[in-house]
């Protein structure tokens, strides 16, 4: 698969809404199942993914390091997630708060999508993981109600099972910078 | 929608402020006058949102020409000190700023705009001078006010 450049300038930087954190949930409603999204980062001045790399290093007897990286656990905290009019994950996270329904949790699909790379035609690449967890850690705060969350991704894509056999995210493109983008995982 | 435009709409609202000609920048002083004023204008600050969102702050004055007596103050029922008077009066507006917060009714500044606060930058009307040499004498009251929003014009995800 090719390494697709960033879609800047040379010495460009790119902003910081240009990566893309959106929280997917299905939800049944009547007969009908329900899918609902919310891009994340509202109020929130800096959010990063921590990989969380697991690395083991050993020096033989030469000197020589060898450098295993085992495993990767990629997370996500906001620090500032306000309760605040218009959301929608935040009334869903304290439903399952209210209810301790915990495993519910576990339940959310996750999109990271890099708008630095890509474009309006063909789609701007992105990362779908499936099964993530979003943990909620505190409610309260001082001047407004904060609900601090954190999104662990999952590494894992299931919806279909050649993506869920390669043990990693799905990678594809979404076709448009809008909570109804549609994604496709790259063939 | 400008946003000067639409404070000025809002402070016709405001009952101290209808009943009394209110101008934009420039006025003829005269009593009851009021002057509607961009001090600080419209700034960015230092927040900016990783949605691209970023808080701004709006900022004016309204200045309020009120005439002056130079009467000692008088307990007797029914003599009220002018001065007095017209100070309660212009407080009513840092009141209705106040009240207008409190029931989050803001200006309209449009749908890429979020309005989080309207609130004076002093509890009372700040007297700026007097000035003596018309007739009658002049006083010169302040009220800055401050308004904090969100812009979501940058924001790339709607």
């Amino acid at each position: 698969m090719a390494v697709n450049p960033f879609n800047l300038a040379d010495g460009q930087r790119a902003e910081r809404k240009l990566l893309i954190t959106v929280a997917e949930w299905k939800e049944t409603v009547g007969t009908s199942i329900q899918v609902t999204r919310e891009i994340l980062g509202t109020r929130t001045e800096d959010s990063s993914i921590d990989y969380n790399v697991d690395i083991e290093t050993t020096t033989d007897i030469r000197g020589n390091n060898y450098t295993d990286v085992n495993k990767s656990q990629p997370q996500q905290e906001f620090g500032t997630y306000l309760v605040l009019g218009g959301s929608k994950l935040g009334p869903k996270l304290n439903d399952i708060r209210k209810r301790n329904a915990l495993s519910e949790l576990s339940q959310f699909t996750i999109y990271v999508i890099t708008a630095y790379i890509g474009n309006a035609t063909d789609g701007y690449e992105a990362e779908r993981h499936t099964k993530c967890t979003i943990s909620y850690e505190s409610l309260g705060g001082d001047t407004n109600v904060n609900f601090p969350i954190t999104i662990y991704l999952s590494n894992m894509d299931d919806t279909t099972t050649a993506t869920a056999a390669l043990g990693h995210a799905g990678i594809g493109t979404v076709d448009k910078l809008a909570e109804d983008f549609t994604f496709t995982l790259d063939v | 929608m400008d946003k000067n435009e639409a404070v000025i709409q809002y402070l016709l609202q405001c009952s101290q402020i209808q009943d009394n000609p209110l101008f934009f920048n420039f006025l003829d002083a005269k009593d009851d006058n009021k002057q509607f004023i961009t001090v600080a204008n419209d700034k960015r600050l230092n927040k900016t949102y990783i949605d691209g969102s970023v808080l701004r702050r709006y900022t004016f004055t309204i200045v309020d020409f009120r005439s002056v007596t130079y009467q000692a103050m008088v307990k007797t029922a029914g003599y009220p000190n002018e001065n007095f008077e017209e100070f309660l009066d212009v407080q009513g507006i840092v009141d209705w700023i106040e009240e207008q917060n409190d029931n989050r009714n803001y200006p309209n500044f449009g749908t890429d705009c979020i309005i989080e606060e309207i609130r004076t930058l002093t509890d009372n009307p700040v007297l700026n001078g007097v000035d003596s040499n018309i007739t009658p004498p002049l006083a010169k009251y302040s009220i800055s006010i401050q308004i904090d929003y969100l812009d979501i014009s940058k924001k790339l995800f709607h």
